[in-house]
């Protein structure tokens, strides 16, 4: 571009930019946004693995008609431990299928066992892919709202990445840019009270709040409950 | 509504993720903010590979740590590699060891670079006319061992920089079982000088130099925060030193030609004519006044009035030394590139260990060093000497089969030696190589070796502090490529070509040096289970060793010491040339690796290029400013090189560092800057035979061109040392590339 274009662009660029962050101002939400359905090596059936038990057949011998709520952190147990979530070694599903005569020749266990007998890693294709600059946490978000909120697995992970356990092949569910992880952030929550800490209990570790510099303004919602922000700071994201 | 395809249309350009930054340049920052136009996020472009089986520590994003040895430099300090998903991302200290504690020099840092390097050799290549065909490590074995079957004992070298650890002793059996007596160990930058002086002066080569224990140090010419022997030891020494002993904050004066940057830390900075170091340490042994004998005898001439006329020393400085050396003790006086530099070096260093001989410091701030019980390990120490030997012999056509184990004699020998036709001679050469460097490319046959983080290993360093120890070396992570080797498993698979019945029972060398440590278990310190034993050496990549430590001889060696009056300037190369050794690029076998070329020089902040340095007096006379390229030349040979004028060099002495002006390499050594050894004359130390490297005589000329000197410090093209370069252009429309 030519240099004398560049500053009359810029400004431009930012009054529409301001014109249409008024315009399309976010609501707190997790609507829903679905990316592309991704073409994977092996057709990896979520829903049979991690989709809910059919009522009628507790045994779950159909598998047309419902899963085996494995909970997710059975396979991807890097999430709680390290900021990312990693995929899970081969030998994982190798584990449990060498053990599963029953669909041991069905085309995508033998594509499974053709990778192992080879000790090839299976090329999985990402999903939720995060510009470099960008540091989601994973293990974080898994301490916080599984160890000590005590919430479903299924429910936290799917705050980010949507109904998989309905799904074959992961898909992505919701925007994940930064305007809609901060919608979440910028919430009043009410803070949960646990433990021996009588109020403001999100103590991870010895901390009092969220980790954050500074202790995040307090207020009070409609029913009287204390409320804060979650952590806010550029840094958490961005190193 | 502005999206990213409106902005790409806008801008003209593709845009991509990539791009995110360049749109917030471009004042979009509200809109990534503000979420609208949704397409930072990539769904299945990129390839997650899982592990296939991964151990229990193995966590994505989660790091480990294995210890190891930095093979950067011969200092041996211990390093901490952090790995994560395989790969080894950043180096640390070892605060086990006593001879880094923790500490890690830039040099240390940038063995990452070495070992990810884009232009390492990668298959064994065999030479076709000028080219190198790939060809297999059997292919490559056989050839060896034919082209030996034809050779006599006598008629096969080695040459190898310093060796130590079970390497040494595989490569020792090798040149043994092969019948063979020439093996060179041949080091660029190395303290052999010192070493002869120590000998003489205190009964050992490398005694413990305590700086952490002496009120002032007076160092003649030694780089110790830099370059010198073990550096990273000895700046923590030297916290300690400048926190004092006592509460007496420690002394520093340094006594050199060029300003090194333990010059530029010291508190007291003196110029010394180039070779009359010497005569400034008998002139201040006069100036104590308290020798007595035959030390009394030797210096009684040295009077201020003529040692300050010879080495250029104003005499009130002479008469402040000796005041601070009398009122502070212990001290210690160090002999650093004064030694090494000269033909009369061994007497110079001679008599700079007099001085601590005469201050009472032998046994204090000079201590015996600590002995390694396994003789077998020790380091064989490099020298120039063996170069000269060996260039010698290979023009005479002595050897057939040349073997060249990761040193670089073309780059590094004196222009004068002509290296790299007496090596043609030999009639088939063996390059063991990281880089088709100047000697690889002359080779027949080049084998390609792991980095040090993919390869296993031992070593022991020349200098050792508190204790002796075995440094372990051990991969940080897998090979990069799949057809490099370890120095080690080459001699293994070598050796067996000769004792095929000794060596059957080891299949490659991890299991040989594991062999040979559980043999020495219990000399090693360790008792119990093997694996224990074993896996505990490796985590700690250290093994300390109870050494009793010898004793130092007490008595000065005074005899045949004679310095020669320095001699009168030449008229036709009036200028001493001194090649400077700077803490990055040392002999410049490290030059590939960017971070060496692009972090500045110390004292000049000069990046990626050569530079001669200039006395502004000097420069003055001469007519020339920074950034006039000069032609320097010598007896040898001549250089086009940039000026910088710099304060700290004697005036009659002009600098270039070594290390740059490859001509091979690779990607990053090619082609920038100047080789100094290029122009150097071969004149050598009189008692050792080492190369004296100060002893290039030169003169400089203006060629008329000049560039902007590419350095951190100063505006470029504003006022730099009074004068305005590059007037006529302003900084962002000047084309470096087109100035030279
Ligand atoms: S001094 Fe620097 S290069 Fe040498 S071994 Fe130590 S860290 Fe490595």
């Amino acid at each position: 571009m030519h240099r004398y274009l560049r500053f009359p662009f810029m400004l431009a660029s930012f009054l529409v930019a301001v014109a249409c962050h008024a315009a399309t101002e976010q609501t707190l939400t997790t609507e829903d946004d679905l990316g592309p359905q991704v073409q994977q090596p092996i057709e990896f059936p979520h829903y049979r693995h991690a989709g809910n038990r059919n009522p009628v057949d507790p045994t779950n011998s159909d598998p047309t008609k419902g899963g085996m709520e494995i909970n997710c952190q059975y396979c991807h147990t890097y999430a709680r431990r390290s900021l990312t979530a990693g995929i899970p070694p081969l030998q994982k599903c190798v584990g449990c299928h060498q053990n599963i005569p029953t669909v041991r020749d069905k085309p995508r266990i033998v594509e499974l066992f053709k990778y192992w007998d080879a000790k090839k890693a299976i090329p999985w294709k990402k999903v939720h892919d995060l510009p470099d600059f960008v540091r989601f946490n994973h293990e974080r978000h898994i301490k916080r709202f599984i160890e000590q909120q005590g919430r479903p697995v299924q429910e936290v992970c799917g705050y980010c990445h949507g109904q998989v356990k309905e799904m074959v092949t992961a898909r992505r569910q919701k925007p994940i840019t930064m305007g809609w992880c901060v919608s979440c952030h910028m919430k009043e929550h009410v803070v949960v009270a646990k433990g021996a800490i009588p109020e403001g209990g999100t103590p991870i570790g010895k901390q009092d709040y969220w980790y954050t510099f500074q202790k995040p303004a307090e207020t009070r919602n409609a029913e009287g409950e204390l409320t804060a922000k979650g952590p806010n700071d550029c840094w958490l994201c961005h190193k | 509504m502005i999206d990213s395809e409106s902005t790409k249309n806008l801008s003209g350009q593709a845009f991509d993720r990539r791009d995110f930054l360049k749109v917030l340049g471009f004042g979009g920052t509200a809109v990534a903010l503000s979420g609208c136009g949704n397409t930072s996020i990539e769904d299945g472009k990129e390839t997650v590979v899982s592990y296939v089986e991964a151990k229990d520590y193995v966590i994505p994003g989660v790091a480990v740590y294995f210890n190891s040895t930095c093979a950067q430099c011969d200092a041996g300090c211990s390093i901490t590699g952090k790995i994560r998903e395989g790969r080894v991302l950043k180096l640390e200290g070892n605060p086990e060891s006593s001879i880094n504690r923790g500490k890690l020099c830039g040099l240390g840092q940038a063995s990452v670079q070495h070992h990810y390097n884009p232009d390492r050799v990668r298959e064994p290549l065999l030479r076709n006319g000028d080219k190198g065909q790939a060809i297999s490590w059997e292919k490559a074995y056989e050839l060896i061992n034919e082209k030996l079957q034809g050779a006599k004992g006598e008629e096969v070298a080695f040459i190898t920089g310093d060796v130590s650890g079970h390497q040494k002793v595989l490569l020792t059996n090798y040149i043994d079982s092969l019948g063979s007596k020439n093996h060179f160990v041949y080091e660029a930058v190395a303290p052999a000088v010192v070493r002869a002086g120590n000998l003489k002066s205190y009964g050992v080569e490398m005694p413990r130099y305590r700086i952490d224990k002496a009120k002032v140090v007076l160092s003649f010419g030694a780089d110790f925060l830099g370059t010198w022997i073990s550096p990273v030891h000895f700046a923590q020494q030297y916290a300690a030193f400048r926190k004092g002993v006592d509460g007496q904050r420690g002394v520093l004066i340094q006594a050199e030609s060029k300003m090194t940057l333990t010059g530029a830390n010291a508190d007291r900075w003196l110029a010394v004519r180039p070779g009359t170091e010497g005569i400034l340490a008998l002139g201040i042994i006069n100036a104590l006044g308290i020798a007595t004998g035959d030390v009394a005898e030797l210096v009684k001439d040295y009077d201020r009035a003529r040692v300050s006329r010879d080495t250029g020393v104003e005499p009130s400085n002479i008469d402040k030394i000796a005041a601070i050396l009398r009122l502070r003790s212990p001290s210690l006086i160090l002999a650093g590139s004064a030694a090494e530099g000269y033909v009369h070096g061994m007497q110079n260093a001679d008599a700079i260990n007099l001085l601590n001989h005469v201050l009472g410091n032998v046994g204090k701030t000079i201590e015996a060093p600590v002995s390694v019980p396994f003789p077998q390990l020790t380091q064989t120490k490099g020298n120039t000497a063996s170069l000269k030997k060996l260039n010698d012999d290979l023009a005479a056509g002595k050897y057939k089969v040349l073997f060249n184990i990761a040193t670089n004699p073309v780059y590094t020998a004196p222009a004068s030696y002509k290296y790299g036709d007496s090596m043609a001679k030999a009639g088939f050469k063996v390059a063991f190589a990281h880089y088709l460097d100047e000697t690889a490319l002359q080779a027949d046959l080049v084998l390609p070796l792991d980095s040090e983080m993919e390869d296993w290993g031992t070593h022991v360093p020349e200098y050792l502090a508190d204790t002796a120890q075995i440094n372990i070396q051990q991969p940080l992570m897998e090979r990069l490529h799949a057809n490099t080797r370890g120095m080690g498993d080459i001699l293994l698979t070598l050796v067996k070509q000769r004792k095929p019945e000794e060596y059957k029972a080891f299949d490659d060398y991890y299991g040989y040096l594991r062999y040979a440590m559980l043999q020495n278990k219990a000399a090693l310190g360790g008792s119990g289970d093997d694996d224990v034993f074993w896996n505990d050496t490796l985590s700690k990549g250290i093994v300390k060793l109870s050494g009793a430590s010898g004793a130092l001889s007490a008595k000065a060696a005074v005899e045949g010491l004679k310095l020669p009056q320095p001699e009168e300037a030449d008229k036709q190369y009036p200028l001493r040339l001194i090649p400077s050794v700077t803490s990055n690029l040392r002999d410049g076998r490290h030059t590939n690796q960017p971070w060496i070329q692009e972090s500045p020089d110390p004292l000049t902040t000069i990046v990626w290029d050569s530079w001669v340095e200039v006395h502004p007096k000097k420069a003055l006379e001469l007519g020339i400013v920074e950034g006039d390229i000069v032609k320097v030349t010598s007896k040898t040979g001549s250089v086009n090189v940039q000026v910088y004028v710099f304060p700290g060099i004697h005036p009659e002495a002009v600098s270039i560092p070594m290390g740059r002006g490859h001509e091979a390499m690779g990607r990053y050594a090619k082609g920038y800057g100047v080789n100094p050894f290029g122009i150097m004359d071969a004149v050598f130390e009189g008692s050792t035979g080492e190369l004296a490297m100060h002893e290039t005589r030169v003169n400089i000329a203006k060629t008329g061109q000049r560039v902007i000197v590419v350095k951190d410090e100063g505006p470029a093209g504003g006022k730099q040392m009074g004068r305005r370069v590059a007037l006529s252009r302003s900084t962002d429309q000047v084309d470096l590339s087109k100035e030279v």
